[in-house]
């Protein structure tokens, strides 16, 4: 530990090979960096990161008692972990180090300006000097982290990562707003390359998570509000009012009888008819109903905004399982969870809007989950797939590729590449061919990306089974009024001319987007997002499932569009990320919170409400003054309390004011380093 | 003429229509009356300029001929009003580009002043179908309202035409794939508008293809009709005289060198709107169409 003393500092400067060194004068920075008050030596490295660059410093820590550390290099976002390590391993306090950043916002912005470059990487590291002769020896914090994770969304991501992380030992709470887990992949007939059945090898892993005894399933059940910081999420559940319950509903309830238990009953008798969202209302559903056979829970549900609370459904489920509450509400619970993990998915863009192509104008134009399932056997043709128009069989089916998606045109396009949609087009395709003989595909594509493990080799395949693709986007679609076929009108781009093919059906591959209510879940959890709409992940390649608030993890389609191998994958690894704060028991927390100088409070209060995270209240003091105090593991160091006291009584650690007007007169005041 | 009626513009005649459908003029004038809105001369007024034949070749001048048939509105003080795509295409457009940019109207401004002229970006520019259509000026309802002779038992397909709806991004019509408001228009007549596959295709002329391959722009005028046929329709009616004139003298080309007769009259809306409103077709001109509109007239009798 230092003691207190006249500060002593050392400057390194990183080349960053000629990242930095090609784009200003590393000699003339050092140079100047030794002219520092204070500064007892400046030296320069190749790469500064290196095992040689950190064993520099080390040496030069003790060599020359140093108190403070400055390295000039890339950004902390990338390196301050390393450096700080070697400033404790150097034997100084690891918050005594201090980073300029004169790569990413100087030689790789000032590319072609040497001299400019060089002089402002010569005031970067006046600044930083500045700061590290005030900087503290500070002490991470720790708090304990509860044993248990939650999922919100249970599709096959949110599935996935709940199964991982209750078979690790993790009480796992999987939240999903349907009445049943499955989630998009539920709706699939068959999954690519593969042609496996997509409900056969999902509807084990909802199985295991219904009965899974690490995992409390939370179907037709949101997120209301959230609370607290890793470790320590108060989070609040709204269970909405299913109108039925199961034996352990019934039981915790304190009612008599066993509970619905999924026998069907009352679905028979009710008379109220509905469009099944499941089927995109292809297929009816009664007011009370699940959504297909293979449900997670097998509970039913009542539609309160379709019953007339006839009475019906409650008579003939009798007394014995009592399971129907036609009075239901809503009710709230409060669960606590040390990390959280986001799988929330994705909608198809309302592809109506693409006005050209004329979905839900034209009977016979279909998206490709439609398609799915009109294609499956136990969706609503059994099936087989017929036209919307007239139930023909259709023997030419067109598949638009990219509706909506690569489409700069503004609306609801996307720019992006929705990613799975080549992929299942082609086994749409397949799939038609195989199912009815004669049946020709027309894939209108502008590339076909078949990136993924065996992808390329099924789009051969489907080639050689004698689909017909064309090279170009479809322009429009038009309805002939009499036979409702569509005329599909595209440039050829390989032939340079026009084509139109009449079709039977044409299938729209729309783009995805991320879920209406996103943008709310992403707001309650205070997660960033990318300019996109989707989750932003703490880092595009290196923490793809971790974000920039901690304790908080994403898995699938809503960080990104992706299938479902990669969404399955990042599953697994959010479940590791999140289970490792979790195993461990407790977090370190950066100290950078705000601290209370009790001696100058007034006990005003006037910061506490200007906390966005909740972390001030007040305390009485033994003499009776009241003062405030700082929860420091809610404190995010943001620093608004310590910008507003009236009395300048807050002391922001690491960002204290006399270190930030230390920084501010350092540049202001250029050579003269604020000391004159 | 002193201004009487509620709402009165700059009316910008174009040059088809007085040279080859005088009908369009007289109907536009003559309906408008009777729905409150009152179409002054815009005197001096020249060719739009096309388009087509002059955007393509030198933009500058389009904008500047452009910009001066807008002064002479401006120093009228009053909008123009006009029933041509094409005339829409460049009269519009050149008035929302010059609004918006600076550069491009100081150097328009620059040859305006060989002529002490200046364009100042006072007025707006209509076609009047959407004044017809716009609530605040007319509306559907009053249209409906000045019918004396209501197009009862007919079918009547629409053509919107290009110019009018597009760009999308530079319009304000909304949806151009698939617009209704037309049909609305011709339902408040009494007629049936009836739909057609492709219906926003292009007419076949425009943009100079009428003029530099006469052959392929009947081609797509040949599908129009086919598919406007096929749909039962007794008469197409348009917004635009260049449309008119390839649906109308285009009937007779295609005769002549594909051999195929479709016989179908083709109305402008305002033409088609003074027969409802009970006038006759002399007062209308429809006497000078090429296609015999007889089949038309007797339905509606």
């Amino acid at each position: 530990m230092v003691e207190d003393q006249t500060p002593r500092i050392g400057v390194f400067i990183c080349h960053c090979g000629t990242n930095i060194a090609g784009s200003l004068s590393v000699a003339d920075v050092v140079k100047y960096a030794q002219t520092l008050p204070n500064v007892i030596v400046a030296k320069d490295y190749q790469y500064m990161c290196s095992t040689p660059g950190q064993t520099m410093i080390k040496e030069a820590i003790a060599e020359h008692k140093l108190t403070g550390v400055v390295v000039a290099a890339c950004t902390p976002r990338l390196h301050e972990p390393t450096f700080r390590i070697a400033t404790r391993e150097g034997g100084l306090n690891e918050f005594r180090f201090e980073m300029a950043n004169i790569r990413d916002q100087n030689s790789w912005v000032h590319m072609h300006d040497w001299d400019g470059a060089t002089a402002k990487a010569k005031d970067q590291v006046r600044i930083a000097v500045a700061k590290a002769r005030l900087l503290e020896d500070l002490t991470p914090k720790s708090v304990p982290v509860e044993h248990a994770a939650m999922v919100v969304g249970g599709g096959v991501g949110g599935i996935q990562a709940s199964l991982d992380l209750a078979s690790a030992g993790i009480k796992t709470y999987l939240i999903e707003q349907t009445p049943s887990i499955g989630g998009r992949m539920s709706q699939l007939d068959k999954t690519f390359p593969t042609l496996d059945c997509s409900q056969c090898i999902l509807s084990p892993k909802m199985v295991d998570a219904g009965r899974h005894p690490n995992i409390i399933l939370k179907s037709y059940t949101e997120v209301e509000s959230v609370e607290g910081y890793i470790g320590n999420f108060e989070i609040t559940l709204r269970r909405k009012a299913r109108g039925t319950r199961n034996a352990a509903e019934m039981e915790a309830a304190g009612l008599k009888g066993s509970g619905c238990n999924g026998c069907g009953d009352c679905t028979s008798v009710c008379p109220v008819i509905k469009p099944n969202p499941f089927e995109f209302g292809m297929a009816p559903r009664k007011a009370i109903y699940i959504y297909h056979p293979q449900v997670v829970p097998l509970q039913y549900t009542i539609d309160f905004d379709a019953c007339v609370k006839c009475g019906l459904c409650k008579e003939i489920c009798g007394p014995e399982k009592a399971a129907i509450d036609l009075d239901m509400v809503d009710t709230f619970e409060k669960v606590k969870v040390g990390c959280v993990i986001l799988a929330t998915g994705y909608d198809l863009i309302p592809i109506e809007d693409k006005t050209e192509w004329g979905y839900k104008r034209y009977e016979n134009v279909i998206t490709g989950l439609e398609f799915e399932r009109l294609i499956c056997a136990s969706g609503p043709t059994g099936g087989h797939l017929i036209r919307p128009s007239d139930g023909v069989t259709p023997m030419k089916v067109g598949f638009v590729l990219c509706a909506g998606s690569r489409d700069n045109t503004g609306g609801s396009s996307k720019p992006y590449c929705s990613r799975f949609c080549c992929m299942y087009s082609l086994k749409h395709a397949h799939q038609v061919m195989e199912k009815i003989p004669g049946c020709v595909p027309y894939i209108f594509y502008m590339d076909i990306r078949s990136f993924g493990k065996m992808y390329e080799e099924f789009y051969y395949r489907i080639q050689n089974e004698g689909a017909k693709f064309i090279r170009g986007r479809v322009a429009s679609l038009q309805e002939d009024p009499v036979t409702k076929n569509i005329y599909v009108k595209a440039e050829d781009t390989l032939l340079g001319r026009p084509v139109t093919v009449e079709c039977d059906i044409v299938v729209l591959a729309a783009a995805i987007k991320p879920k209406a209510d996103a943008e709310h879940i992403r707001q309650m959890f205070g997660i960033s997002k990318s300019q996109d709409g989707w989750y932003l992940e703490a880092h595009p390649k290196l923490n793809p499932c971790g974000t920039t608030t901690a304790g908080i993890f994403l898995a699938g389609v809503c960080q990104g569009p992706k299938d479902i191998p990669d969404t399955v994958g990042q599953a697994e690894g959010a479940a590791s990320a999140a289970s490792i704060p979790i195993h461990k028991g407790e977090v370190e927390l950066e100290p950078y919170f705000a601290q209370c100088v009790e001696s100058l409070c007034a006990g005003c209060g006037m910061c506490i409400p200007q906390c966005p995270y909740k972390a001030l209240s007040l305390k009485s003091l033994d003499d009776g003054r009241q003062v405030m105090t700082v929860t420091e593991a809610k404190c995010k160091g943001c620093g608004t309390c310590g910008g507003y006291c009236p009395g300048g009584a807050i002391k922001m650690q690491h960002f204290t004011s006399p270190q930030i007007c230390a920084q501010i007169d350092a540049f202001l005041l250029g050579g003269l380093g604020g000391e004159q | 003429m002193a201004t009487h009626m509620e709402h009165s513009y700059a009316f910008f005649l174009g040059c088809i229509a007085p040279n080859r459908y005088p009908g369009c003029e007289a109907s536009a004038i003559k309906t408008s009356a009777k729905l409150g809105i009152e179409l002054l001369p815009l005197k001096g007024a020249s060719c739009c300029p096309a388009p087509g034949a002059f955007g393509s070749i030198d933009l500058n001048v389009w904008y500047a001929m452009a910009a001066r048939n807008l002064c002479l509105a401006e120093e009228m003080g009053k909008d123009i009003a006009l029933i041509c795509n094409g005339c829409y295409k460049s009269i519009w457009e050149v008035n929302h580009k010059l609004k918006h940019n600076d550069e491009l109207r100081d150097g328009v401004n620059e040859v305006l002043a060989e002529i002490d002229m200046q364009y100042k970006g006072t007025i707006n520019v209509w076609h009047l179908a959407e004044l017809y259509y716009d609530d605040k000026i007319c509306g559907v309802k009053k249209v409906a309202d000045s019918v004396t002779r209501p197009l009862t038992g007919t079918k009547v397909a629409v053509h919107y035409g290009c110019h009018l709806m597009k760009p999308q991004k530079d319009r304000h019509f909304g949806d151009t794939e698939n617009p209704m408001w037309l049909e609305e228009l011709v339902g408040a007549l009494g007629a049936e508008p009836v739909q057609y596959r492709n219906k926003m295709q292009c007419c076949g002329a425009g943009g100079g293809v009428r003029g530099y391959d006469l052959l392929h722009a009947l081609d797509i005028t040949n599908e129009k009709l086919i598919n406007i046929k096929e749909a039962g329709a007794d008469a197409l009616t348009e917004v635009c005289p260049f449309c008119q004139l390839q649906f109308d003298r285009g009937q007779v080309e295609i005769a002549q060198n594909f051999g195929k007769k479709y016989n179908l009259p083709i109305l402008h809306f305002n033409e088609l709107l003074g027969l409802a409103q009970g006038m006759t077709p002399a007062e209308l001109a429809i006497d000078l169409h090429a296609v015999d509109c007889t089949s038309f007239l007797e339905k509606i009798q």
